[in-house]
């Protein structure tokens, strides 16, 4: 989302306030770690529960689970990014596969969230400006745990705004934050919250 | 009956404790070496996965213009080093800005890179296939150009019985031709298993060794594994920090991996910038060249004082560990007959 309209990439333009114009290349980000909980307890745990979201391809947004008919839940949980033992286990396959370009090759380590564009706003080359998130080790450890509150739907809807996480962001002098650092856990941190349950 | 049970059993006792080996033989730990590190069990050997690895591993088709395989700064004569070249030169004869390290017993290392930047033997290849100054080239590009080639269609399916090359088993096949790398056969170890003796000056050498070097190189593998500095003057040119990049913390300033001992003889130059070009200069270095600082190993605050003739002792021991089977074993080189026996493209 971005504000009240559904996030379209590359050619639709954004506006934080009424000066500026922002475009967006790529959105991809991981969900791990899915769980239904009720009463304070998991009922539900997906097994190797990694998936890549991707903007530009519409199927990835959609996910679907085989659960128990009678499940009932009132929580979903799930990680924004990868954890840290899956990120020193080596070459794995899938959605974790390396050539999605979600690994960084320079430093060993999977980038949990990838936002690209550009804006007026940015004094980068081009006015580009790239978040490449992750971070697995300490101090910078930048996955997310996300609990959303909802009632014992069969399809839930989970929003977050682009808006809100980009009026935090120094677009100006920091238009790129690509490796695991304070930036990185910082703006990880943002984005974690922003997480909703679109009614 | 009852003594003819007894001694099978003690038979077997000796064999199992002598070798601990791979069920097919592939992999050998060699004796009193401890457990390796690589987690087998995720990407168990094969003779076919081996084979695929280390037709990678000597083909150019990882580097964007098709001229530069691992093999180009990892040869094998030189345990897997880039001989004679302080810093190794990619595609377009582009400069690195570090010293290509041997390949050797890499099933036991914990992190891979001078400043252990790759946490996996898997995600080390990703490094210089994307680095601009050597292969230059992405894994989504390598991926596709595989995916041309009848050859490697043929060897993927033999490997993992899918014609269609991915990240993972491109990785983990140059993982597993890289396993295969063991060097535990210098003279040395042929010491170690009461094969050979020491001449007395190997032997004065094996003792300086173990008081003024064995702390950090430790026995067997002949490196503690850890980021150490060890009072090198910094490059005002290249300015490399070493490990403080990766940790972002200024108590790792000027710190490199500890590299193993191992083919010594053959892995010249020296350090991670290649500044020395023989082991003369690397002990003048550590008895009369250490620079003092805040993270100067605690090793190396107290000098180091060598003779002239005990430095010659020293670097006699340390030729003995120079292993002339693994460098010519012809299991590692140029796969002729594996690429020889396939389809042409």
């Amino acid at each position: 989302m971005f504000g009240n309209s559904v996030l379209q990439l590359n050619d639709s333009v954004y506006k934080l306030n009424k000066i500026d114009s922002i475009q967006f290349e790529t959105l991809k980000f991981y969900v791990s770690a899915i769980e239904f909980w009720n009463n304070s307890a998991p009922v539900w745990i997906e097994p190797n529960s990694f998936h890549l979201m991707d903007a530009s391809d519409s199927n990835t947004l959609k996910l679907a689970f085989k659960v128990p008919s009678d499940m009932i839940y009132a929580e979903i949980k799930f990680k924004l990014g990868i954890d840290s033992l899956t990120n020193v286990s080596g070459a794995i396959g899938g959605d974790l596969d390396p050539i999605k370009g979600m690994y960084w090759t320079w430093q060993s380590g999977y980038v949990n969230f990838k936002l690209e564009g550009k804006s007026n706003l940015c004094r980068s080359r081009k006015h580009e400006f790239q978040f490449h998130l992750g971070g697995y080790t300490h101090p910078y450890n930048s996955l997310q745990t996300i609990s959303l509150l909802t009632s014992n739907l069969q399809d839930v809807s989970i929003k977050f705004d682009l808006k809100t996480f980009l009026s935090d962001v120094d677009l100006e002098n920091k238009p790129s934050v690509m490796s695991p650092n304070k930036d990185a856990l910082i703006l990880s941190n943002q984005l974690g919250k922003l997480f909703k349950i679109k009614e | 009956m009852n003594w003819r049970r007894n001694v099978s059993v003690c038979l077997l006792f000796i064999c199992v404790s002598a070798f601990v080996t791979s069920k097919d033989g592939l992999f050998n730990i060699p004796l009193n070496w401890p457990k390796p590190n690589y987690n087998f069990s995720k990407n168990p050997l094969t003779k076919d996965k081996i084979d695929l690895g280390r037709a990678l591993f000597y083909d150019p088709i990882l580097s964007q213009n098709n001229t530069i395989s691992c093999s180009s700064c990892h040869s094998q004569f030189t345990a897997f080093a880039h001989v004679d070249h302080a810093l190794s030169h990619g595609i377009y004869d582009r400069i690195g800005t570090r010293n290509a390290p041997v390949l050797i017993n890499l099933a036991w290392n914990k992190t891979f890179m001078w400043d252990g930047a790759i946490n996996h033997l898997d995600m080390q290849a990703l490094a210089p296939i994307s680095h601009p100054d050597e292969m230059g080239e992405s894994i989504e590009h390598v991926i596709y150009k595989l995916n041309q080639s009848k050859i490697y269609h043929h060897l993927f399916f033999k490997a993992f019985g899918d014609s269609i090359a991915s990240g993972e088993h491109l990785l983990k096949a140059i993982s597993q031709f890289m396993l295969t790398l063991v060097s535990a056969n210098s003279k040395y170890d042929s010491l170690k298993r009461k094969e050979s003796v020491f001449t007395r000056q190997e032997k004065n050498g094996y003792k300086l060794y173990k008081q003024n070097c064995a702390s950090c190189h430790t026995e067997p593998l002949f490196t503690n594994q850890k980021f150490e500095n060890n009072g090198l003057p910094l490059d005002l040119e290249l300015k490399d920090f070493g490990r403080m990049k990766v940790t972002q913390n200024p108590n790792d300033s000027l710190k490199f991996k500890v590299p193993t001992l191992r083919n010594i003889e053959f892995s010249y130059p020296y350090m991670h910038d290649g500044r020395f070009k023989n082991l003369n200069a690397v002990l003048d270095h550590y008895t009369t060249g250490i620079v003092k600082s805040k993270t100067l190993a605690l090793q190396l605050e107290q000098p180091i004082v060598l003779s002239a003739n005990e430095k010659i002792d020293l670097i006699s021991f340390l030729l003995t560990l120079s292993d002339k089977k693994f460098l010519f074993n012809t299991e590692f080189g140029y796969p002729k007959n594996i690429l020889l026996s396939l389809p042409k493209d």
